[in-house]
């Protein structure tokens, strides 16, 4: 019996102690807090090294500017590689436009119609042309170009390191934290670099769509060939399989399925990047957005969202169909050359006829209706949009904001944060954010940060308090699930972008349509991941607690809810990566904070300010992002110690 | 052993962790296993064991759980280095060889069959089948040719197009079991295969595999957990416990002759009757023959209703038709004594 007792006792000592060590931790952090704030009286770190970073930069941003035509590096590198992707996009954007336009939506229909899903096929044919109705036609052309060629390039890179960084430990220990900070970042981030090197249009937008739709291209590369039963992996060694024919016999074949859904998640990611990156001027679905939304024709906005919408609606459910399509059933030979053959057909056709482009006589023009409608739901629906706006901007931003800004002294956040990223997640973490926040302040980004974290914070609060609710009824009830699915895996789809559309035009500009739009974007994958952690406590756990004849609620407070925990934090992970994403988008429509500032230094070619906004932006992320991550991994259940 | 030795295991250790020269001077002055781990942070897996298995021999390794059966496999096949000791195959030393060598053995020599069989679900039953000579570098046509002979020795016919998830576990083996084969190794290793199937399937595969070997006469190695499944199949078997052999014999000796409790353990549980032959219960002959005769090799469950009917000694004839001694009720009842 002693030796059953004995790792018990030892157990609940270590815990005692733990708990009294925190308890001292506490006393010592209140008195700091008090102390500092008595000694301090300056809110704001003072920006000392204001020029330190963006000097040097802006000083190599203008001789690049002025060297861009002479030095050896911008002549026999980046100009030579400019011109070549610029080559390709030409080549596919002038291939595209000389496809009879009705070519696409067949072949999205084959695609589809060949997993046996007529409807779905049919939908996304009728999606495909929906562009060519509004007009959008050649401006999707162009969107889809600059995507393609960017996915080529973010397939051919990221596939090969996704295979070699899972058969060399020592290479994925290496990309596996670059990958992770680039997955945190939010994307115009990538843009003020790119501009530096690329300058702008369209190279510059495609580079930075190259990289930040390469990670999922990686990843599940990676985890689709780790993924692989190690039986077989040894089965094919057993056979005297030199390691190159395991790979291609072996290894690819069997990770195909996650490498489809990479990609998938690479068009996606992507198509999402690419209507943003309009901001460089790259033209597309997007630009089109931007000057609508500026010129106030709201009905052409409104449009060109639902066309970035359908175009993203129609890669999904194609890119879907070639990632699941069932091995064991593998497209008959004869389907595919009737395919081929059909395809063949309507351009000879199409090209002999004339048809290349969209026929203009079947363009609908919604325009006026839908501005109509707009102008009077802006006009009468105030009595919604009015409170809800007041709500959000004296409610949580002003007092949150003059709490963080005006009333606490910087060390006193300083050490908050550093407290508590050492009690969630080390030593590491904690000297790491008051360092990158010191940095933040002395670089003259401190107000700025402040208040773009009210922002998320704000945001983050109104999704949490939906998302959650929301995903714990999901993910008990088998009903509310089936009615949420679908329209939540139709708003997973939809770049970020596009959510700023509607509320922009209810709301009009400001700090609040930036706010929803966030929340909008950011409760899909918070329901979702939370119904998913709800749904996956096993059956045995919640059957035993109904056996000691616990009640619903009591089952689902005991057990569900802890069970779930770690699920649920990762959701809320997610929603604050999202968020922080977005309210940086909103700065497109005057979100203001280090959105706006992002926007000005991409726009106006302010290298210096981009980077240091850049640096804002990231310490941001990555003490969020890890923050939650900690908190996540500390709910989890200990697993047994082998 | 004598004759001609296919495979030779000498003193092979397998010490997993980073100090394992530390480890094996441990357990060399006595230490446990648990005391090796405490000190060092190792893990002996495999600790001096040497065998001989000769030229078409079944020799089985049981063991439970964590008694280093199967990390001694992958150490014989070299999917885990040893950490000391050699395996020699026809005469070559495996664990000397480049890697470029072993692939070459592998290609020709040796085969496996695992515990969750390990095919390839984005390939045809065929393709399986066929993956070996496939990796040789044999033409298509060969390689479907003699793939599709194998599995129609296997009972797989007419399932050649088939993907394996779509077979029920049982001939999902038969396809681990003929993509094995397929190679024509000398030697073919059995990673329990069998202990993922249901009781039936299992004792349907053990049959199928008997019936094999007597036409093919493979030199194999098993490993299982189950000791009827060694005492059907062996030729001799090896019972393992933490990381060496307890004994070394043929069925009869481990029920009649067990060498440790633990060994008298497992075969407890047998039904003696059905696995001792007249041999294991044979005593001299007096007198004269009384016409009631039986062979050496049949099993003491064939005699008992000749021995309940009457009390008189059977004579035992060997397969040669010579008389070679008697049995009786006594003899047979001490053999079948539960808890000798």
């Amino acid at each position: 019996m002693t030796d059953v007792l004995q790792p018990t006792d030892v157990a609940l000592v270590k815990e005692e102690t733990r708990r009294s060590r925190f308890g001292w931790w506490w006393l010592a952090l209140v008195a700091g807090v008090i102390l500092l704030q008595f000694l301090v009286t300056s809110t704001a770190v003072p920006p000392l090294w204001d020029t330190v970073i963006s000097g040097p930069i802006d000083q190599f941003a203008t001789w690049a500017r002025e060297n861009r035509q002479i030095h050896p590096i911008f002549t026999s590198f980046f100009i030579p590689f400019s011109a070549a992707v610029d080559w390709g996009l030409t080549t596919i954007e002038s291939f595209l436009k000389w496809l009879p336009w009705f070519v696409l939506p067949l072949v999205v229909f084959l695609v589809i119609f060949r997993t046996g899903n007529w409807k779905m096929a049919t939908v996304a044919a009728l999606a495909m042309v929906y562009p060519g109705l509004v007009g959008l036609w050649d401006t999707t052309m162009e969107t889809l170009s600059l995507m393609a060629i960017a996915v080529l390039i973010a397939l051919a890179i990221g596939i090969p390191l996704g295979v070699l960084s899972a058969r060399r430990p020592s290479v994925e220990r290496l990309i596996r934290p670059v990958l992770d900070a680039m997955q945190t970042i939010p994307a115009p981030v990538y843009f003020i670099p790119v501009v530096l090197f690329f300058g702008i249009r369209r190279v510059p937008a495609t580079i930075a769509t190259v990289i930040y739709s390469l990670p999922p291209a990686v990843r599940l590369t990676t985890l689709g060939i780790q993924g692989v039963p190690h039986q077989s992996v040894e089965a094919s060694d057993m056979f005297g399989s030199t390691p190159r024919q395991t790979l291609f016999k072996v290894q690819l074949p069997m990770a195909m399925p996650t490498i489809m859904t990479g990609i998938n998640q690479t068009i996606m990611m992507a198509l999402g990047i690419v209507v943003l990156a309009t901001l460089l001027g790259a033209g597309g679905l997007g630009q089109e957005v931007l000057e609508a939304l500026s010129q106030r024709r709201t009905g052409r906005g409104l449009a060109a969202g639902l066309a970035i919408v359908a175009v993203a609606m129609v890669l999904d459910r194609v890119g879907r169909s070639l990632a699941f399509a069932d091995r064991t059933r593998p497209a008959s030979r004869r389907y595919v050359i009737t395919s081929l053959l059909l395809v063949a057909g309507a351009i000879v056709v199409g090209r002999a006829m004339g048809w290349a482009t969209f026929p203009e006589v079947w363009e609908v023009s919604v325009f006026d209706p839908v501005d109509t409608a707009v102008r009077w739901g802006r006009d009468n629906l105030s009595f919604i949009t009015r409170p809800v706006n007041d709500f959000i901007v004296a409610g949580l931003l002003i007092p949150v904001r003059d709490f963080l800004t005006l009333t606490v002294a910087w060390p006193v956040l300083m050490l908050v944060t550093g407290f508590i990223c050492w009690r969630l997640k080390g030593v590491g973490l904690a000297i790491f954010s008051v360092f990158a926040l010191l940095l933040v302040g002395l670089i003259g980004m401190w107000a700025l940060s402040l208040e773009t974290l009210t922002q998320v914070l704000a945001a983050v609060v109104i999704s949490v308090a939906i998302a959650i609710p929301v995903g714990i009824w999901a993910g008990r009830n088998r009903r509310v699930d089936a009615v949420l699915a679908p329209i939540l895996d139709a708003l997973q789809t939809i770049p970020s972008f596009v959510f700023i559309i509607p509320v922009i035009l209810l709301f009009t500009v400001g700090q609040v349509p930036g706010i929803i739009a966030a929340v909008l974007y950011a409760i899909v994958p918070g329901i979702r991941i939370t119904a998913l952690g709800i749904r996956q406590v096993p059956e045995e756990s919640i059957e035993a607690s109904q056996t000691f004849g616990a009640t619903p609620r009591q089952t689902m407070f005991g057990v569900r809810i802890p069970l779930a925990a770690p699920t649920i934090i990762a959701a809320v992970n997610q929603v604050i990566m999202m968020v922080l994403a977005m309210v940086i988008i909103a700065g497109l429509v005057g979100g203001g904070a280090l959105g706006f500032e992002t926007v000005r230094a991409v726009t106006r070619g302010e290298t210096g300010l981009g980077f240091e906004v850049g640096i804002a932006i990231v310490v941001m992320a990555i003490i969020l992002d890890r923050l939650t991550n900690a908190w996540a991994v500390r709910l989890q259940p200990p697993t047994p110690s082998h | 052993m004598t004759g001609d030795v296919c495979l030779s295991v000498e003193h092979v250790w397998k010490v997993f962790g980073t100090r394992p020269d530390k480890a094996i001077d441990m357990v060399g002055r006595g230490a446990t296993r648990e005391e090796v781990h405490e000190a060092t942070g190792c893990t002996v897996g495999v600790r001096d064991v040497s065998f001989d298995v000769g030229r078409g021999e079944t020799f089985v390794v049981m063991g439970l759980s964590g008694s280093g059966k199967s990390t001694l496999i992958r150490c014989v096949s070299r999917l885990n280095e040893v950490t000391s000791g050699r395996v020699v195959l026809d005469g070559q030393d495996l664990t000397a060889m480049s890697d470029d060598q072993l692939r070459q053995v592998r290609r020709h020599k040796m085969s496996m069959v695992f515990q969750h069989f390990g095919l390839f679900p984005h390939r045809r039953v065929i393709d399986n089948a066929a993956y070996g000579l496939e990796i040789q570098g044999v033409d298509k046509d060969e390689r479907y040719e003699r793939a599709t002979r194998v599995l129609e020795v296997v009972g797989l016919k007419g399932w050649e197009q088939s993907y394996p998830q779509q077979l029920s576990g049982g001939m999902q083996q038969r396809v681990g079991l003929a993509r094995a084969l397929t190679v024509d190794p000398e030697i073919l290793f059995f990673d329990e295969p069998f202990s993922a199937l249901d009781p039936l399937i299992r004792r349907d595969m053990q049959d199928e595999l008997i019936r094999l070997q007597e036409t093919l006469q493979r030199t194999i190695v098993f490993i299982t957990h189950d000791f009827a499944e060694a005492i059907k199949l062996g030729d001799r078997i090896a019972i393992m416990k933490d990381g060496a052999f307890d004994q070394v014999g043929t069925a009869t000796e481990l029920i009649t002759e067990p060498a440790t409790d633990y060994v008298q353990e497992f075969t407890k549980e047998i039904p003696k009757a059905k696995v001792l032959t007249t041999a294991a219960v044979l005593k001299p002959g007096q007198g004269a023959p009384n016409g009631r005769t039986v062979r050496l090799d049949d099993t003491i469950e064939g005699l008992l209703p000749a021995l309940l009917d009457d009390d008189s000694e059977i004579w035992v004839e060997d397969s040669d038709g010579r008389t070679v001694g008697v049995v009786d009720r006594q003899a047979v009842a001490k053999a079948l004594e539960p808890d000798r």
